[in-house]
């Protein structure tokens, strides 16, 4: 393989002025172009003859080099002349002997204006060193490599960008071998491009990997072949693009949309693509999963979503979501509604969008999801009842324990006080014989008051269905009606009986033979006095098939507005006159509601009550 | 010393009365089983025939004592000074106790039956303030 004389560079034409001399053996000029004479400053014809150093500086200091070279030696060497017009002029000449039969018989010179030369060299100078910062900036690896025989390649140029990439050293690569710096994985496929290049005398590209002190890389390789006067190739020029950080992006990105499209998968919601101009709605697999249809078109029309909407609740989410999109410049919007399923039957639905705006803020696209939160809604429907049967339980506390405060506490304290009253008044006086009376009956009274919880206490759970039965109305009020005849009779009271004979409930006799007695004892103890009580029962079944009860009374009545929902309270009495416990309505209720009805009443003072039962 | 007892429960008017009789507290006692009877009164009395003492029951149907204490209340500047009230009840409720603490008219809680240690207090209370009268 021939040495190699490649200039990879262009540099700029030299100012070269081709001005010649010759001298003679003892340093005269025997001959001088124009040029050399332009540059001295002597016409040429009158140099031959004269001796180079007449043109010398004068007391300049010595260095023996002109002496050398007017031996014969191949020299540069600067030398100050002066011209005729006085003025001082440096020169770069360089010498050459001039020989005769291996004598020397005189000296050949080139000579140039040692500024412009300077200059020149300057200028070559600080091209080398801006390529040379352009080699170590540029982005791109840069190398070349030398051919050497039996197919080695030794790097002899590298810039900084192969060590920061690799994280070699200097050392490590330049003046190296390709096989001890390109990993073993790779090596190959560097070598079989190589060996290609070389060969073919084209240029060849390739993508590798490999693993470097500084990581994985991975790089388009561009390989240059070079070849010198013979045609041969003899050095490869590469540049290698590093594409490790784009390679990561790609590969993030893959990953990205892999997880996207499991969570696709994941997600049970109803995901859509609302194409704002089109108006056309594409959907992803979750909305046939959910809602149990198919799709003959994908995407559909909007509207064919906004019919699906329940009508009542359109209007808040079709209207609204229009008008979020196309008359505001929101970007979030989010509606739960009922949404139809292909059975018929409505989903509770949260549905969250955003709308994709352009530059001028008009809606282009909107995402969402919707998620079918039926489920959910179930469960907080039954949370909230549970809720509201503890509040209930919670209240009858509150009212066992005010019963056990007050209510029970206060024939219990009575009886303490006649005690006390029984130690300080005489045995003989009336009093005594008084006081143990109301000791007695304060102690009946607190019996009664034990009954009453225990009567309580036995109906604060409601009734099982399997503990129901059905009750004949019109039988039970029959038999109430016997029980309470003679009272009836002695207060000269009338009882209308219009119950059909075949009106029944489900629930328990006992319960009902309860109602009707404690609602009959009370039109009975809050009778007008001023006229005899009459008493109607009625009933009817309703359309849908429900049975409604009524027992109006023309008795005195109470204000319903003072007793504000304190009127089915246990020991809640409105009458001083009579000698209620406030027990009686508190029962009533709690039977009614133990059968899954409800009681109702109205009232007027003066006028009457009606209790109204009401059962499903 | 001219006292009213407001109590729906007939049997503890009549205990509380005759309590107040054996401690000899007062002759002068009248009994009402119903608020409004004694809020009617109340009102329509002149201020020098206002009882000094008034005990009073919390539990009660129509008016309750609460109820009963918030219809003085425009009659307050009438009945300072000159009446006491007392809540008589047989409620141990800590509600109750704190409730009556925010009545400007009434003068203690006691719990039914009231006992002679405490019949001699309200009356000793009530001779200390007619001798620094």
């Amino acid at each position: 393989m021939s040495e190699c004389s490649v200039t990879p560079l262009d540099g700029p034409a030299l100012p070269y002025s081709e001005a010649l001399f010759f001298l003679d053996d003892r340093g005269r000029f025997t001959s001088a172009n124009d040029a050399f004479g332009q540059l001295v400053g002597y016409p040429a014809e009158v140099l031959p003859g004269r001796a180079l150093a007449s043109l010398l500086v004068p007391d300049l200091p010595r260095n023996g080099l002109l002496e050398r070279a007017l031996r014969g030696e191949v020299l540069t060497l600067e030398l100050p002349v002066h011209g005729t017009d006085g003025q001082r002029r440096d020169l770069l000449i360089t010498t050459f002997p001039l020989l005769s039969q291996y004598v020397l018989v005189g000296v050949g010179a080139i000579a140039r204006a040692a500024e412009g030369a300077r200059q020149a060299e300057k200028a070559v100078l600080k091209r080398e060193q801006q390529l040379s910062i352009i080699f170590q900036a540029v982005a791109d690896i840069i190398f070349v490599l030398k051919i050497e025989e039996h197919e080695r390649y030794e790097v002899i140029f590298a810039n900084r960008a192969l060590l920061n990439a690799t994280g070699l050293n200097h050392d490590q690569v330049v003046g190296c071998y390709v096989p001890d710096i390109v990993p073993a994985d790779s090596l190959e496929l560097a070598l079989t491009h190589i060996r290609q290049v070389v060969q073919t005398k084209q240029r060849a590209t390739w993508q590798t990997t490999s693993d470097y002190p500084a990581g994985r890389r991975t790089g388009e390789v561009c390989l240059t072949p070079l070849f010198n006067a013979q045609g041969e190739c003899c050095q490869l020029v590469g540049v290698v693009h590093d594409l490790t950080i784009q390679k990561q992006v790609e590969e993030s990105l893959r990953a990205s949309n892999e997880r996207f499209l499991y969570a696709l998968k994941a997600t049970t919601d109803a995901l859509y693509d609302w194409d704002v101009r089109a108006d056309t709605l594409l959907w992803g697999e979750g909305f046939e999963d959910l809602f149990g249809y198919r799709l003959e078109n994908n995407p559909s029309t909007f509207g064919q979503w906004a019919d699906f909407v329940h009508p009542d609740d359109a209007p808040r989410t079709v209207d609204t979501l229009r008008h979020t999109a196309l008359r505001t410049q929101y970007n979030h919007w989010q509606q739960e509604y009922r949404f139809r399923r292909a059975d018929g039957s409505w989903a509770v639905v949260f549905d969250r969008g955003y709308v994709i705006r352009d530059a001028q803020g008009q809606a282009v696209r909107m995402l969402g999801a919707m998620q079918d939160i039926t489920a959910r809604k179930d469960a907080e429907s039954t949370q909230r009842l549970m809720t509201q049967e503890l509040l209930q339980h919670n209240a009858d506390l509150q009212q066992f324990t005010y019963i056990v405060s007050h209510n029970l506490r206060a024939p219990l304290a009575n009886a303490r006080g006649f005690v006390d009253l029984l130690t300080q008044v005489p045995k003989d006086d009336v009093v005594f014989d008084t006081s143990l009376q109301h000791l007695q009956t304060s102690i009946e009274q607190l019996d009664l008051i034990l009954e009453d919880i225990t009567a309580i206490l036995s109906i604060r759970d409601k009734l099982e269905p399997s503990r129901r039965e059905p009750v004949q109305l019109a039988e039970v009020l029959g038999q109430v009606r016997q029980t309470m005849d003679e009272v009836l009779r002695a207060t000269g009271s009338q009882l209308t009986d219009s119950v059909p004979v075949d009106l029944s409930v489900f629930g328990n006799r006992a319960y009902v033979h309860s109602i009707f007695y404690n609602l009959l004892s009370n039109a009975v103890k809050y009778r007008a006095p001023s006229r005899p009580l009459r008493v109607e029962c009625a009933g009817h079944c309703t359309s849908q098939g429900g049975v409604v009860l009524t027992i109006t009374d023309n008795g005195s009545g109470f204000d319903l507005d003072k007793t504000a929902g304190e009127v089915f309270q246990l020991y809640k009495r409105f009458h001083t006159s009579s000698k209620g416990r406030g027990i009686g309505l508190f029962l009533v209720k709690s039977h009614v509601e133990a059968m899954g009805g409800r009681v109702e009443v109205s009232s007027r003072v003066g006028e009457g009550t009606r209790f109204t039962l009401s059962f499903d | 010393m001219k006292t009213f007892l407001i109590d729906d429960d007939p049997l503890s008017n009549y205990l509380t009365e005759h309590l107040l009789r054996a401690e000899r507290f007062t002759s002068l006692i009248s009994t009402f089983e119903s608020a409004q009877d004694a809020l009617k009164i109340l009102q329509q009395q002149p201020a020098a025939d206002l009882p000094r003492v008034i005990f009073l029951d919390l539990n009660m149907p129509v008016m309750n004592g609460w109820q009963f204490l918030d219809a003085l209340t425009p009659w307050a500047a009438k009945l300072q000074g000159r009446c006491h009230i007392f809540v008589l009840t047989s409620s141990l409720a800590l509600s109750d106790m704190e409730k009556a603490q925010t009545y400007e008219l009434v003068d203690g809680l006691i719990h039914k039956p009231i006992d002679r240690a405490e019949i001699r207090a309200i009356r000793s209370r009530l001779r200390e303030e007619a001798g620094a009268a």
